[in-house]
């Protein structure tokens, strides 16, 4: 090999190698050393709100063991599960019709409809739906004119599922039109063709071929409302409080960051299993 | 599509898909609705009905100085945090787009996944360490949280637009003596144009908007969305609704802005 | 994390064609735009750091001490003596001049070191009604280290369109059908289970007993099927608004007074096994580098002027110390000093305090506050 290749050849390197660093080292420093941080502060104690580094097992011990820690996270992973799959099959139409049967100007006028609660803050989105649910709110005031009785929803379960789905629902619908798009659409006319019915069509062509982003789109909307602290605290009242309030009250009350980063370990481990089980699900049989 | 007429059960199951759209829409709106019809509520605790036409809430935000300080705070971060996670982004998109080594998914796998994190967890994460090193309460801590969330999205939109660049392109620049430098400043970068000029856009986004992180962090250096969280846990006020409300109209002007820039620039050319 | 196809994952992030990934991002422009009108930063010196209970840094309040000194006050506020214990403990030396803490909470402070020894003479204490002259959480060995800005007594808020005057005249009526789902709960274990403490009999009420403290645990978590909620501070205004609340006890006039003032059917009230008292008290932090702009805000707080501005804060109301700062309020602004009960000629807020009905808030004596916030964190848990 000539000179002036091994020196290209070092150059490449170099060149690769000051390429691939920025991204490396920052998410190494400021995202993987916090949450390698947060792990070990696991084991840390707490003594007059003031944090001391040790290994003690006392943190996991105590919350493990605490009835509120078991009875927090069985309901909060209920019930994002259970968020999550309303937002999916909830959005599922609206996205099946934005991305088959509506014209491209429309499509595109709704994706841009879409993507404007990104641009508002999702606590005053929130906040704001008090004023739809309340017991004197419009829909209690709805239901009292068509002479029904009315719902309570703020401070109960179904008032952290509105937040959810407040979170979720645009999200859910932009991935499912993004995963709908992909799906090929000769494929979809020729059972058309075949005379296979639109209902039929969706079913066995167009679902399975889309399976991968609607399972993805699910995934999403599961870690984002395990995570979120709002909907639960703003519009369920924290009755029953989730793993996120929990994590919050534990350093609100005595500055108890040890406790707080138990409970953030638990949810993420959670998650990282369920994230898991969910893309082997989606590419588990197309892998064939 | 399909162009045969449809039967009377096709209609039927259009006209429900068409109505249950619109039942999703309105509960996607309402909130955005009902927060800028409050805003302008004269009553300060929000109930029905509605109590009269009242600018007040418009006047205290922009007489509040802490609020000008969390808006200043949320655009000096905004618009350090666009720049540095669309450079660390592009990079990234680059490195996934042009080399194979080992360890590669490891390496995307740890400039992909700070987005799934709740950002509760990432707040208390962030907290400890950076409390640490001296780092939180500052705006720089701040910088480097949004950094490490929005990185991800400005990697994802310019690896889709590297996607639509021939790898031959590159070879041939080399062919023709261009270092692997120069190939970068004068092809890769240029054709990226569009998706990076995006991402400066989305990564800005997505930092002015954050809230939970930058809560947890931010100490005397309120972001506006933490002031916008402090109000709404401290104090009933319609000035929430007031914020809410320009920052949404400000954006909305933009959108429409853009939409008729981009349509002139296409009339334009034809 | 390793097994996660990551470039599968880019086609699935939200994104959209260029043109509305353009209409984003001019939407963020279009904010950045927004800002562009504000205001300059302010030099470091020309500032004074204050922590407090949301609503201190109000210009209404703050306006005339900024001008007077030509500085800026920036407030950073929490919600519970913990949180405020916590900051305390985690920000660097200097981050605050001035904090604003419950008088429960002076002592931790003091023993840590965090806040300075005041000299009375620089303060109007003279002015104060004697029971607050030497207000005991504010003293230790004979030294003051925190001036009274602020009091209020808690015990229970309530709709007066669900419940009467003679059903809250004890804590029972949060047991009562009425409000069956109703009860809400200010999200903070302390004033809470204080007037649960004092329902049961125990005198004073944070210093009990570890089978009274049992009691009151059971009492606690008979509650759970009553109970509405956990609220923030500002939930407490919406919801008893909006009328999912209809009783919350552990508060008392600074959330009812503004609501009676928008015209909500709401009522505060110390029923008969008694009350809890609240303070709001400043103190000069150790660590400030500004301590006379320091000891001149808490002069501006304690004087006629700002005692007159700090009990109308537009976040809450709160009753204040100085007699002086009664005289300006009756003179200024005659039908606040009534709804507050600020009047001389009247039965004021003093007289419930002479009643004996009244008990200092404190943190639990013979257990840690862990054990209590544990008992909380269960009851909110069931």
């Amino acid at each position: 090999m000539s000179k002036t290749h091994a020196s290209y050849r070092a150059d490449k390197r170099r060149f690769a190698v000051l390429i691939g660093a920025p991204s490396l080292i920052w998410q190494l420093v400021f995202f993987l050393l916090p949450l390698l941080f947060l792990v070990m502060m696991t084991f840390w104690s707490v003594r007059n709100f003031r944090l001391q580094p040790d290994f003690t097992l006392a943190n996991w011990k105590m919350i493990l063991n605490a009835g509120f820690f078991q009875s927090a996270y069985l309901y909060t992973f209920a019930i994002s599960i259970f968020a999550a799959a309303v937002a999916a099959v909830a959005a599922f139409p609206v996205a099946y019709l934005i991305s088959f049967r509506l014209a491209p100007a429309a499509q595109r006028m709704l994706i841009g409809l879409l993507v404007i609660p990104f641009f508002t803050s999702l606590p005053v989105r929130v906040y704001s739906m008090q004023i739809f649910f309340s017991p004197s709110g419009l829909i209690n005031s709805v239901l009292a004119g068509l002479g029904l009785s009315p719902v309570t929803v703020l401070n109960t379960p179904v008032g952290a599922l509105v937040g959810y789905l407040t979170l979720t629902i645009p999200l859910v619908i932009l991935l499912q039109i993004f995963a709908l798009n992909g799906v090929d659409r000769q494929l979809v006319e020729a059972a058309y063709n075949l005379r296979c019915g639109k209902f039929k069509t969706v079913i066995s062509i167009i679902i399975p071929s889309a399976r991968v982003g609607l399972v993805v789109s699910f995934a999403l909307a599961f870690v984002f409302a395990f995570g979120d602290y709002i909907s639960p605290q703003f519009l369920g009242g924290s009755n029953p409080p989730t793993l996120s309030i929990l994590m919050a009250d534990q350093v609100k009350s005595g500055n108890h960051w040890p406790r707080a980063s138990v409970v953030a370990m638990t949810m993420i481990f959670t998650l990282m299993a369920m994230m898991g089980i969910l893309l082997k699900f989606a590419y588990g049989r197309s892998a064939k | 599509m399909s162009r045969r007429t449809g039967s009377m059960g096709d209609i039927l199951a259009l006209l429900s898909l068409r109505g249950w759209a619109i039942v999703v829409f309105a509960f996607i709106f309402a909130p955005i609705v009902s927060m800028a019809a409050f805003s302008f509520n004269a009553d300060r605790f929000p109930s029905l009905p509605w109590a009269g036409f009242s600018l007040t809430w418009y006047e205290q935000v922009f007489a509040d100085p802490m609020i000008r300080r969390g808006l200043v705070n949320s655009l000096v971060v905004a618009l350090a945090v666009a720049p540095l996670s669309t450079a660390i982004g592009f990079l990234a998109a680059y490195v996934d787009y042009r080399f194979q080594f080992f360890g590669k998914r490891l390496y995307m796998a740890l400039a992909s996944l700070p987005p799934t994190v709740p950002v509760v967890i990432m707040g208390v994460a962030m907290l400890t360490f950076q409390g640490r090193i001296g780092l939180s309460g500052t705006l720089f801590g701040i910088i480097a949280a949004h950094v490490v969330i929005s990185a991800p999205f400005a990697m994802v939109l310019i690896r889709m637009r590297l996607a639509d660049l021939g790898t031959d392109i590159e070879a041939a620049a080399w062919n023709l003596g261009a270092g692997p430098w120069a190939t970068l400043r004068e092809v890769v970068i240029p054709f990226c144009a569009p998706a990076i000029l995006a991402s400066i856009f989305i990564t800005a986004a997505v930092s002015f908007d954050e809230f939970m992180i930058a809560w947890f962090i931010s100490g005397q250096n309120e972001t506006l969305p933490v002031r916008v969280l402090a109000l709404l846990q401290g104090q009933v006020s319609p000035r929430i609704n007031a914020i809410g409300t320009l920052v949404f109209t400000t954006s909305m002007l933009l959108v429409i802005l853009a939409q008729a820039l981009t349509f002139r620039s296409k009339a334009g050319r034809r | 994390m390793t097994k996660f196809p990551v470039t599968d994952f880019r086609g699935l992030l939200p994104m959209l064609n260029r043109r509305q990934v353009l209409k984003g991002a001019a939407a963020v422009a279009g904010s950045a735009a927004l800002g562009g009108a504000a205001t300059k930063s302010y030099a470091q010196e020309n500032v004074l750091n204050v922590l407090t209970w949301p609503g201190h840094g109000d210009p209404a309040f703050v306006k005339p001490f900024e001008d007077q000194y030509g500085v800026k006050v920036v407030v950073k506020e929490y919600v519970g003596g913990e949180p405020m214990l916590a900051l305390m403990n985690q920000s660097p030396p200097g981050t605050f001049d001035v904090v604003l803490a419950d008088a429960e909470y002076i002592g931790m402070l003091q023993e840590s070191g965090f806040i300075d020894e005041l000299d009375p003479a620089d303060y109007p204490l003279a002015d104060y009604w004697p029971e607050f002259q030497k207000f005991p959480l504010h003293w230790s060995e004979d030294k003051l280290y925190s001036v009274m800005i602020r009091f209020g007594y808690l015990g229970m808020a309530y709709r007066t369109d669900m419940l009467t005057p003679k059903d809250v005249k004890s804590y029972k009526a949060m047991w009562s059908e009425k409000v069956k789902g109703k009860v809400g709960f200010f999200d903070w274990y302390l004033p809470t289970m204080g007037c649960l403490s004092l329902y049961n009999g125990n005198k004073p009420p944070f210093d009990v007993s570890e089978d009274a403290f049992e009691t009151l645990k059971e009492t606690l978590f008979s509650l759970r099927p009553q109970t509405n909620g956990f609220y923030s501070m500002a939930d407490q205004f919406a919801m008893l608004t909006n009328g999912t609340a209809g009783v919350i006890p552990g508060i008392g006039d600074w959330v009812v007074l503004l609501l009676q003032n928008e015209g909500v059917p709401v009522d505060a009230v110390v029923p008969d096994e008694g009350g809890i008292q609240w303070t709001e008290s400043m103190s000069i932090v150790s660590s400030s580098p500004k301590k006379d702009l320091a000891k001149a805000y808490i002069q501006y707080a304690s004087s006629p002027e700002g005692q007159f501005r700090t009990a109308r804060l537009p976040a809450y109301w709160a009753s204040i110390p100085n007699k002086k700062g009664w005289e300006k309020m009756i003179a200024d602004a005659p039908e606040d000093a009534k709804k507050l009960r600020h009047t001389f000629d009247a039965r004021n807020v003093m007289d419930e305090y002479k009643d004996g009905k009244i008990f200092i808030r404190q943190t639990p004596v013979q257990q840690d506050i862990e054990t209590w916030n544990d008992a909380w964190s269960e009851f909110k848990a069931m």
